[in-house]
């Protein structure tokens, strides 16, 4: 660019006063952590053993299936979709990779084929999307009744055992130490391998930043020369896939097939991003966002267990913290 | 159209004494004062930020003033919200229309006060014959029971300006009433307003279109960094001496001097473009270092053709042709990587990511030029690279990551040219680049566009704004029904002329 004049610009006034939308962000995150630790610190107090290792690492432990899962949602809610299926997914993916170890194949051979589960419904999620231009609701409530069905018409709706060496990836640990450290249970370095990584490809690759471009503003990213359809398939079946990661990671915890499992996981993982700040009008959410926001339920769960409240009364709190966060995220837009 | 109301009441109706108002930051009015007489139009006119939109967001009781005093009707007022200003008889029609799209015309006149039956259910038959006589008020006819997205935007308008005299209303603010209409549905809402004034409704007129004023209004007030100017008969001011007022120095010429020389180079050439019902057979050739206008009545296919271009639309037909290389244009991906840009007229709809940082918004459409391997995005690159262009197009704003919603029309104008200018493009077609921008700023783009076809760029500038295609171009392209009317040299042209071809009369 040659040098442009300087002279004729006028001094901006801004007529409204809408506030900077990103501004806040920080102090946001930093709300909903603090909002962790007083949570662990009450709990701490009220509920007997509930700040020990072992109790903190089946915490992590527990909380990691929804982590997981919430962060596959994640991406697709910050390009302003959804996915139901994701419950289904974890059932169906789980059970079919207990058939496949039944039939013989090897364990490593078995999970893999799990995987593809969530991978080939993540891309029929995305094609019903992107090219029959179903409404992200519509499609995946379908998937997800039509996966639950075939999951429990495969089974006849029964649990069937695996095979043995199947429940070593959900109940392994490592580093133990003996009874005072029972060892890092492979779910949670799971876990936290995935936040690591997906948290990157979000916030500092071309594909995350896509992602945004596309929730923000579907219309300018197209016209910013962004495949918008190829951006979707590839959030929808990260999604697929990480849930079927936890159909895994459940089905060897259990070492059974559950057709049944995880019904209205796919709430609590939607739940948990948006306690974490993401936005269901898409263009805003992080991973640390969403991490945070299932310890929030994690904790909650858990807590409200060891202080002797029942799961009815964990469903009603963990409501009307859904209900408070945005609450608090809208009033504090508003200003 | 010339038709001047004899005489105005002398009677004031709305005055407006030394208000002041504050936002965080900026005294966005600063002891404005203003008076309208019952009966007449009254044009406020100022830049962008000079206050015109919190005057009358305060008028119409979206906002309460910090100091100062209204007096309707000769009484001191407060209205703390939109429906007790409304009730008092100041009605607003704002330029985004407030209607619902799915319902009928009755149901948007009467929403909130539907009549009922006896049984409490709604009584549609009143409604519709209500509907009809309060546009009948206007001259309007209008089948009541048709949904409002069935209309074109015009006929909508009309319909919002019932339900707003359909409040007996006595003051009404027009906010740009003209910025998505033809030239002939200007001239039949001049005439509403015309009934509106010999009816004794007073109405307050905004409007960026200078020229236009000149056909219905009475007084002119002109607010310049939220102070209150000048209030004048319209007949006893010059429009040079209300711009200047406006701009507050003088502007000597709307237009800058001109800056391209065209080549003999063809940088592009378009084949036979064609969409059904929408562009037939358009061929044309663009030279290196040309700006070129496109100009047309709406509907002539002026954006469509420019879109067609970039790949925004499917079409059905027809190839463009760049130094030497067909390209069959199917996606903006396509004609991005062919180097050709397109800054649609909608900028915060379709060129920006408003949510995202000015930065993010600069490198949207090259994310790969600042990516290290594997995608992983370089933010140290991406800032340098933002840096540059917030220098050069001399954009201004607190930071690098300021959220483009929060920046002024002329300033995201300049992050969708950043960002164009980012990914290198020869070719940027301009989709009506200064609509609703200020005359100061406008020039600014003026020359913004003379300097990148002086660069040997070839710029496309899609205008409705005839004198800014005049003032800019070298040749003009004149569109009538989506056909190629005339391809006509601008120095050798006049505004009737291309009239004529856009209306096709010629």
């Amino acid at each position: 660019m040659s040098k442009m004049p300087t002279e004729p610009i006028k001094k901006e006034r801004p007529e409204s006063t809408e506030k900077a939308g990103k501004s806040g962000l920080a102090l946001d995150k930093f709300i909903t952590f603090a909002a962790v630790i007083v949570l662990f610190t009450f709990f701490s107090i009220t509920a007997r053993n509930f700040f020990t290792m072992r109790s903190i690492l089946s915490l992590a432990l527990q909380t990691s299936t929804i982590t997981l899962m919430g962060i596959g949602v994640t991406f697709v809610i910050i390009t302003g979709g959804i996915d139901l299926s994701i419950g289904s997914v974890v059932a169906f993916s789980g059970t079919v990779a207990v058939i496949a170890a039944r039939a013989g194949l090897p364990i490593w051979l078995s999970m893999l084929i799990g995987l593809s589960v969530g991978v080939v419904t993540g891309l029929l999620n995305g094609l019903m999307i992107t090219r029959l231009k179903l409404p992200p609701f519509i499609a995946t409530l379908g998937t997800m009744m039509v996966v639950r069905g075939i999951a429990l018409t495969i089974t006849n709706a029964n649990a069937w055992p695996a095979p043995q060496n199947f429940g070593k990836l959900g109940n392994g640990t490592i580093f133990g130490l003996g009874p005072q450290f029972p060892g890092i249970p492979y779910p949670v370095l799971i876990m936290i391998a995935v936040a690591i990584i997906f948290g990157f490809i979000l916030s500092r690759t071309r594909l995350g930043r896509y992602t945004y471009a596309i929730g923000s503003n579907q219309e300018a990213a197209r016209l910013s020369g962004i495949k918008v359809n190829q951006v979707k398939m590839i959030n929808y079946v990260f999604c697929g896939l990480l849930s079927a990661l936890v159909g895994i990671i459940l089905a060897s915890r259990m070492a059974t097939s559950q057709p049944n499992s995880a019904t209205g996981y796919e709430m609590n993982a939607i739940a948990s991003a948006v306690i974490g700040g993401t936005s269901l009008m898409g263009g805003v959410g992080t991973v640390g966002g969403t991490v945070i926001g299932s310890f929030i339920i994690g904790i909650l769960t858990v807590g409200l267990t060891m202080a002797g409240a029942n799961y009815f009364m964990q469903q009603i709190v963990i409501g009307l913290v859904v209900i408070g966060a945005v609450t608090v995220d809208q009033l504090r837009s508003r200003k | 159209m010339e038709v001047k109301s004899a005489s105005p009441t002398q009677e004031i109706i709305l005055e407006v004494e030394n208000v002041s108002k504050s936002f965080p930051g900026v005294k966005a009015l600063d002891n404005v004062s203003f008076n309208l007489r019952r009966g007449e139009v009254h044009a406020l006119v100022g830049e962008n930020g000079a206050g015109k939109s919190t005057l009358m967001k305060i008028l119409s009781g979206v906002y309460q003033p910090d100091e100062g005093v209204i007096r309707y009707k000769g009484k001191p007022v407060t209205f703390s919200n939109v429906t007790q200003a409304r009730e008092a008889g100041i009605a607003i029609i704002y330029q985004e229309l407030n209607l619902i799209p799915h319902l009928s015309v009755a149901a948007n006149i009467f929403i909130g006060r539907e009549p009922l039956t006896r049984f409490g259910t709604l009584d549609e038959k009143k409604m519709n014959a209500d509907a009809v006589a309060m546009l009948a008020r206007l001259n309007v006819s209008l089948d009541p029971t048709i949904k409002l997205n069935q209309l074109p935007v015009s006929k909508q308008q009309m319909v919002e300006i019932a339900k707003a005299i359909s409040f007996d209303s006595e003051v009404l603010i027009m906010d740009e009433p003209t910025s998505a209409l033809t030239e002939s549905e200007i001239n039949e809402l001049f005439r509403i307003i015309h009934t509106l004034r010999d009816h004794g409704v007073a109405i307050i007129y905004i409007s960026h279109r200078l020229d236009e004023l000149k056909h219905i209004v009475d007084r002119i007030s002109i607010l310049r960094d939220g102070r209150s100017i000048s209030t004048d008969d319209y007949a006893a001011i010059s429009m040079g001496e209300i711009v200047n007022r406006m701009v507050g120095r003088k502007l000597e010429n709307k237009f800058p001097p001109k800056q391209n020389v065209p080549t003999t180079e063809k940088i592009l050439e378009v084949r036979h473009i064609t969409r059904a019902g929408i562009l037939h057979d358009i061929s044309f050739d663009l030279y290196r270092g040309e700006i070129l206008g496109i100009a047309g009545l709406m509907g002539a296919g002026r954006s469509e053709l420019g879109r067609a271009i970039f790949g925004a639309d499917p079409i059905d037909g027809g190839e463009v042709i760049m130094n030497g290389h067909k390209f069959t244009l199917r996606s903006p991906a396509d004609a991005i990587k062919a180097g050709i840009a397109y800054l649609s007229e909608n900028r915060k709809e379709e060129g920006l990511a408003v949510k995202m940082t000015l930065a993010e918004n600069v490198t949207m459409a090259n994310v790969l030029e600042i990516c290290r391997r594997f995608g992983v995005l370089s933010r140290s690159q991406e800032i340098e690279v933002t840096q540059r262009y917030v220098k050069s197009l001399n954009i201004r704003t607190p930071s690098l990551t300021q959220i483009v919603n929060n920046l002024s029309g002329g300033n995201q104008q300049k992050v969708v040219v950043a960002k164009w200018l980012f990914c290198d493009s020869k070719i940027l077609i301009f989709d009506e680049p200064t609509r609703g921008i200020d005359v100061g700023t406008k020039y600014a783009i003026y020359e913004l566009i003379g300097v990148l076809a002086r660069e040997g760029r070839g710029v496309i500038m899609i205008s409705s704004d005839l004198p800014e295609i005049l003032g800019l171009t070298d040749r003009v392209l004149v569109l009538h029904e989506g056909r190629l009317a005339a391809t006509l040299t601008t120095a050798q042209t006049t505004q009737e002329e291309i009239l004529n071809y856009a209306a096709g009369v010629a």
